[in-house]
């Protein structure tokens, strides 16, 4: 019988040496590392009110899509992870391939915009962004790419609006946050979300990183940065690393009262497959939602299990469903390598067929 | 690694982990203001403390960094130092090893200081030093009766100070049930830990047949940080949990609370305008603006439907309006000559009319009638001024024609009486031959 370990004391000592050497190095190396670029796409501004900005992405040639495609970010983090950087754009891979992409950027709210509600988002700015692309490229409906959050947004803006989107396409979207495998949402259940937003208005970026953070303590805490180590000779790898810890803790404050009907009314009341979700005056039916639909979901997502996504086509009132299950994370559904490949093709393909 | 005691084995480790701890020894010495440090992590302070030195872009990845770095180094540290005191070959304690590794005090992210527990301490933090000074002020000692203190904490208060004293008791009591909550949070990271070391003698266990043993420490830590994951989304996904965090969120917010209301009852009575008060503006102003905006889009769209049925009736009657006048045009009757001349000029005037007069201002009656007065009553003395006044009975004309009054089907007389007013019968009568030849070209045109 063996026993489970089985290490070599001489290379035992070796490594814990290279591991000691590697982090000198490290240390050496972070310090002169210049600070990491994002957002390789050229952009031009098209609309803007308040602190939000919607841009124009340029490809390299005309796009041949009549019908242009709104991205719809989550309030969370900043949109620029659909354009990291030059080999990781789903951006960038959509314009190949001929759409005409236009993105929100919804900025860093401040104390000023503690009073903004989801009306306010969903019937103010996601309408008036939609009007205005709708407006440039002379059309009378769009098509809407929601992102996590920014899907479950997009959603209701497509129940409530449904003459204004030719298209829907929602990412990693949570549909029924009640799912047994969803950790935020059961963190948020017992939370007493009034006194959370009285007291802190808006709610700290910082305090939200720790939240995610706090689904997987010890990987992202800690062996993540162990495992930096191993690629400190490897530059590019390096700034890869570099650009996504900054993406991560590049988060903007959450506007106060837009932060508590969301966790009230998707978190713990599950609304928007439950029923009785209002937005503004309007109420949210997700059957109004007549408009073909591609749900894209991530297999290995922490933030968003699948479960809460796939069940989407049970609510939504098209024929026109289909979802794609990708294989990979809440962020490698954008950036790895299998995303580059997959996602873009999926979504122009699965816009092709309804161009008609 | 054999199953059974090597003596030889166990000499190589002792001699190994002299030879390991010397070498961070050496490099804690290595850099600037060594301390007299004794284990591993000392050097990584002063390396940490070197890098912060100076600028760079990656200041807070290298902390991350450095703080990650310290624990592994404790967990390699202790994995040595257990097989070098521990006799017992193959069958030694590496759950232990584990737990003294992580639990090392020199180290700050030691195991059973999970990490979640260090984010509360450090979400608390984020209050500004106000919070945490009033929270650690309040702070009960960790074997203190906290249930006792509470009931000391609700004695009733007196005098003329009574409500500020209540609310420094209610304070108190607030950061005594945080506490309270925060033990309940600490002991559940506990459970957590000791769930993940149960299942790390599992996954350990896994691996004793050949070709599955670990074989580095690097791969021993990865197989903790699996079990350690595992263990803690068990705990965290239960209902227990769930409870406890919620508990553990609302004191923390319930301290928070009571300390801003201090500090606006302290700015109050300075004269300081407080954050209560801020956000009352705030609340007012985007409710004005969605006022605003909501009536903006209502009177916008009413206004435009308003202006498109004017409009389709006021197309209509022009048509009606233009039939009138070349029917007149068509009569033998001797037409004034300028009303004929500016029927040429009249169609520049219409654009310009179009392009320069909103719509709203044309359907106006009072801006009709305010068109018609341009007309002149009096003779204009030179003949830069007469000519104005031509083109302005010009305009005039053909605002007559266009206004979608009953006054348009007596055009032509209108015109007249413009034209003679201003010019005299008798030149008009004089062009006349002319200006039917102009009008004749105009319409062939």
């Amino acid at each position: 019988m063996m026993g489970p370990i089985k290490i070599d004391p001489v290379r035992a000592l070796e490594e814990a040496l290279t591991t000691q050497r590697k982090l000198a190095a490290a240390l050496q190396t972070l310090r002169n590392v210049d600070d990491v670029h994002f957002g390789v796409t050229d952009k031009e501004e098209v609309y803007r009110e308040d602190k939000l900005v919607v841009y124009r992405f340029k490809g390299d040639k005309p796009p041949t899509a009549k019908v242009p495609i709104l991205i719809v970010y989550a309030l969370v983090n900043r949109p620029y992870m659909v354009d990291l950087q030059e080999d990781r754009s789903l951006v960038k891979n959509l314009l190949s391939r001929g759409e005409d992409v236009y993105l929100i950027d919804w900025g860093y709210p401040d104390r000023a915009d503690r009073w903004l509600t989801l009306d306010d988002y969903i019937n103010g700015y996601i309408a008036r962004s939609v009007a205005a692309v709708a407006k440039r490229t002379g059309v009378k409906k769009i098509n809407l790419l929601g992102i996590c959050q920014g899907g479950a947004f997009s959603l209701c803006f497509a129940a409530m609006h449904p003459d204004k989107v030719k298209n829907l396409i929602t990412m990693v979207t949570p549909v029924d946050f009640h799912t047994p495998e969803n950790m935020l949402s059961s963190w948020t259940r017992e939370m007493d979300v009034d006194l959370f937003v009285d007291t802190l208005g808006n709610v700290p970026a910082d305090l939200m990183n720790q939240c995610y953070l706090m689904l997987k303590p010890i990987r992202l805490n800690q062996q993540k940065y162990i495992g930096l180590m191993d690629i400190l000779d490897d530059k590019v790898e390096l700034e890869n690393f570099l650009r996504m810890e900054k993406w991560i803790f590049d988060s903007p404050d959450q506007a106060g009262e837009a932060f508590r009907q969301f966790i009230k009314d998707f978190y713990q009341g599950n609304k928007l497959v439950k029923g009785g979700l209002k937005i503004g005056t309007q109420e949210v039916h997700l059957g109004d939602i007549t408009m073909p639909v591609l749900n894209v979901f991530a297999e290995q997502d922490h933030l968003v299990p699948p479960s809460a996504s796939r069940v989407l086509g049970e609510h939504v009132g098209t024929k026109d469903y289909t979802q794609v299950a990708f294989r990979g994370g809440h962020i490698g559904i954008y950036v790895s390598g299998r995303a580059q490949r997959e996602v873009p093709s999926a979504i122009h393909e699965w816009l092709a067929k309804r161009a008609s | 690694m054999a199953d059974t005691p090597n003596p030889d084995w166990m000499n190589q480790w002792q001699a190994l982990a002299r030879q390991y701890a010397n070498n961070w020894q050496n490099a804690a010495q290595s850099v600037p203001a060594a301390s007299q440090a004794h284990s591993a992590t000392p050097g990584f302070e002063q390396w940490s403390q070197l890098m912060a030195r100076g600028p760079s872009s990656q200041g807070e990845t290298i902390e991350r960094l450095v703080g990650s770095a310290k624990s592994y180094a404790a967990y390699m540290q202790s994995l040595f130092a257990t097989a070098s005191a521990n006799p017992q070959g193959s069958n030694l304690p590496w759950g232990n090893a584990f737990a003294q590794g992580f639990a090392n005090p020199s180290t700050s992210s030691p195991l059973f200081e999970h990490p979640a527990a260090r984010a509360w301490r450090e979400m608390a933090a984020q209050g500004g030093p106000d919070f945490a000074s009033f929270a650690a002020s309040l702070q009960a000692p960790p074997t203190a009766d906290l249930s006792e203190l509470k009931t000391w904490l609700k004695l009733p208060t007196f005098g003329s100070s009574r409500e500020q004293q209540e609310h420094y008791q209610k304070a108190a009591v607030a950061a005594v049930e945080y506490q309270e909550q925060m033990n309940r949070y600490n002991a559940l990271m506990m459970k957590a830990s000791q769930r993940g070391f149960e299942l790390f003698e599992g996954k350990l266990a896994e691996r004793e047949q050949p070709g599955r043993q670990v074989e580095s420490l690097r791969a021993l830590y990865d197989l903790w940080v699996d079990a350690a994951e595992e263990g803690y989304a068990e705990i965290a996904l239960s209902i227990e949990f769930r409870e406890v965090y919620g508990a553990l969120v609302n004191a923390q917010m319930r301290v928070r609370s009571l300390s801003q209301h201090g500090i606006e009852h302290f700015c109050a009575e300075v004269g300081m305008p407080t954050r209560s008060e801020v956000n009352s503006i705030g609340e007012r102003l985007q409710a004005l603006r969605r006022e605003v905006r909501a009536r903006g889009d209502d009177s916008l769209a009413g206004e435009i439907a308003a202006l498109r049925e004017e409009f389709a009736a006021f197309k209509g009657k022009r048509k009606s309006a233009q039939r009138d006048a070349e029917a007149v045009e068509r009569t033998p009757v001797a037409m004034p000559r300028k009303a004929t001349v500016t029927g040429k000029r009249a169609t520049k005037s219409k654009t310009e009319a179009t392009k320069k007069v909103p719509v709203a201002a044309k359907a106006d009656p009072s801006k009709k009638k305010a068109t018609k007065q341009t007309a002149p009553t009096k003779r204009p003395r030179s003949a830069t001024t007469k000519k104005a006044m031509r083109r302005n009975t010009a305009a005039s004309a053909q605002a007559a024609a266009e206004a979608p009054t009953p006054g348009s089907r007596n055009f032509a007389s209108r015109i007249a009486k413009f034209a003679n007013a201003s010019l005299g019968t008798s030149r008009a009568r004089a062009r006349q031959p002319e200006q039917r030849t102009k009008s004749r070209s105009a319409k062939a045109r």
